[in-house]
């Protein structure tokens, strides 16, 4: 299967006030998106995972920087594209969904005139045909009264519909990846499950792929084909996804997966991974998870593992992957 | 919306008549007897007392009151104790001067103001944008009469810098009042656009894949220039309402030099005429930001 989008080796920097060295946010990321799959970019608050899509779509906030590595998406390096050239993509050919539906639509513009503008940007329509096109999307995508709904604000939907709308606007130009930064996770569990159910009948109907970052990984289990862990800017594993839920290697992965709240017997503790994420300033040498991990040595804290197979593509950056009993033995998905 | 601007309307009447009895009230308390204000030398004692009393200041407080606001109603301010002509009279005459520099400054101020702060929140730390904070808060913080004094003596060689021969009279005071006004919105906007900037939605914006210029003029201007418009209508209410110092430096007879002479010669009516008409003018600009908000921001919108 071809790869819709390759990241190799990206490397993304952000400057902050009064500190001359920059902190290095994505270390060397390598991620593939194969064309018509779901793939699920996992990991904590603060890992990389917004980092590296901001990065490929150039949309980084001024004190960010990529540093290196390269996009490639239909042969072209995104990286090295103009600003002006990579605009025709962005919204066109790979369009984003953010998190926050409250925030990321554009209080005094309606909806439908904000839908409507990024058709009539990459297609050329006329306002008529842009807004047929729009009334047509909403519907679609499970918008009542699509019409009616055309000339409402923003915060005269409520935040399943605002999330469909930032869905229409996204799809609405057939793009070939959609970037999803975690589309779910200020909505509620039923709504959740609507949209995830929207966003794979659309991608099932256009062949699209699509990038899911989630921190949710009942969200990896429900929608993705392929998921990638990232931990402290760095991918840890990699795995199909009955793999990893059959089977995850890496004690990260371990370790998110027991913290899942399951049903246990009350007055059981819920497991947590003990630490917090290291400061992106101050790295631990060898093993970026080492001093959070059960089961380092001596050796992890010196030399860094490689991302190695590990069997059947299923890539950990452990030297020891499956050592000692995980604390939560075999979850099944 | 009709409803909800005929409310706000009606709103403001109490707020009228409670200033009018505020100044109304104060006035009064105000050293120094009318009487001896219009006659200079001492008048025999039977005469003071008649003309008290055709002047009603011998009437109860509120019996007064209650007549000047039925005289206000009718359009009627009383009449000047010291010009002996009629307070709308004289602020009629006045406002024609006042307006042509007030409109000329709140232009000034907006054309400048509004392009500087866009342009200076774009090239952010830039020296377009140290520089044009600078003169900003110059403006802003230099106190009027000492700009206007500067700008008399620099330009008094080709442009007229007292009293009113043509238009080119209004050039130095339209910088002096404009200056700062711009000032203030230009860091305004500045800030205003900056802060707006880095919301969500001009993320989305960008990932449209919409130009910078676009993502500035149709996703971040409108909202940013929302608080803007609220300094703007207040703005133009208060130069309207006569800029006191600055027409004094320049010898402008608009409504400001009228309160500054009525000031002088204790002229109570005048200058009650002339703080009504000021409060007017405020609560007219207050007004008109209001509506103006709810036109511009859909959330405050009343369905």
């Amino acid at each position: 299967m071809p790869n819709i989008l390759e990241i190799k080796g990206l490397v993304a920097s952000f400057a902050s006030d009064g500190v001359r060295e920059r902190a290095i946010a994505v270390n060397g990321v390598d991620l593939a998106i194969p064309a018509g799959k779901t793939v699920g970019l996992v990991g904590e608050s603060g890992c990389g995972k917004s980092v590296t899509s901001l990065s490929v779509m150039g949309l980084l906030a001024d004190n960010g920087r990529v540093e290196a590595g390269e996009a490639l998406f239909g042969g072209v390096d995104l990286l090295k594209l103009s600003d002006r050239e990579l605009r025709k993509i962005r919204g066109n050919r790979i369009s984003m969904i953010f998190q926050e539906p409250m925030t990321s639509l554009n209080p005094v513009i309606t909806v439908g005139k904000q839908v409507a503008e990024a058709l009539r940007l990459h297609s050329g329509m006329d306002r008529q045909a842009a807004k047929a096109r729009t009334i047509e999307i909403f519907e679609k995508v499970g918008i009542p009264e699509p019409e009616r709904r055309y000339a409402c604000y923003p915060h005269q939907l409520s935040g399943g519909l605002r999330q469909r709308v930032m869905i229409g606007m996204s799809m609405v130009l057939k793009p070939d990846l959609l970037i999803a930064d975690e589309p779910t996770t200020a909505l509620d569990v039923s709504i959740e499950a609507q949209i995830l159910r929207l966003m794979r009948d659309l991608q099932r109907e256009s062949g699209m792929s699509i990038l899911m970052i989630t921190h949710n990984l009942g969200v990896v289990a429900e929608i993705c084909d392929l998921v990638y862990v990232m931990y402290a800017g760095e991918v840890v594993e990699r795995a199909d996804v009955n793999a990893l839920f059959a089977h995850c290697a890496h004690p990260y992965t371990r370790g998110l997966m027991a913290s899942l709240p399951r049903m246990t017997p009350k007055g059981q503790r819920l497991y947590n991974i003990r630490g917090t994420v290291p400061n992106l300033r101050a790295m631990p040498s060898g093993c970026r998870f080492s001093p959070r991990c059960e089961f380092a040595t001596e050796r992890c804290r010196v030399e860094k593992p490689p991302l190695a197979d590990i069997g059947g593509g299923h890539l950990c950056r452990c030297f020891a992957p499956e050592s000692g009993e995980g604390p939560m033995g075999g979850v099944s998905r | 919306m009709v409803k909800h601007i005929v409310k706000r309307i009606l709103i403001t009447l109490p707020v009228l008549l409670g200033i009018v009895l505020l100044i109304f009230f104060m006035l009064q308390v105000v050293p120094g007897d009318p009487v001896t204000v219009m006659m200079k030398e001492h008048l025999k004692e039977d005469v003071v007392e008649n003309l008290r009393r055709t002047m009603h200041l011998d009437d109860p407080f509120f019996v007064r009151y209650f007549r000047y606001i039925l005289d206000m109603l009718r359009g009627d301010l009383g009449t000047s104790w010291k010009l002996n002509r009629p307070v709308t009279n004289l602020i009629s005459t006045a406002f024609p001067y006042t307006l042509r520099l007030a409109i000329a400054s709140a232009l000034f101020s907006w054309i400048m103001g509004i392009p500087v702060g866009v342009i200076s929140a774009v090239l952010k730390n830039s020296l377009v944008d140290h520089l044009s904070m600078g003169l900003s808060l110059f403006g802003v913080s230099m106190p009027v009469f000492w700009i206007a004094l500067i700008l008399q003596n620099t330009c008094k060689g080709f442009l007229p810098v007292s009293g009113v021969q043509g238009w080119q009279s209004y050039i130095l005071p339209t910088i002096v009042l404009g200056w700062s006004s711009a000032g203030r919105i230009a860091r305004l906007t500045r800030s205003n656009l900056l802060e707006v900037l880095r919301g969500d939605y001009i993320r989305t914006a960008r990932s449209k894949g919409l130009s910078p210029l676009k993502v500035i003029t149709r996703h971040a201007l409108k909202n940013a220039l929302i608080p803007v418009i609220t300094v703007m209508a207040i703005q133009i209410s208060s130069l309207l309402s006569g800029a006191v110092i600055t027409e004094s430096v320049f010898a402008i007879p608009g409504v400001g030099s009228l309160a500054v002479t009525a000031i002088n010669n204790r002229d109570m009516p005048l200058l009650q005429g002339t703080v009504i008409f000021t409060a007017v003018l405020i609560i007219a600009g207050n007004l008109a930001a209001d509506i103006l908000y709810s036109v511009i921001d859909p959330r405050i919108r009343v369905e």
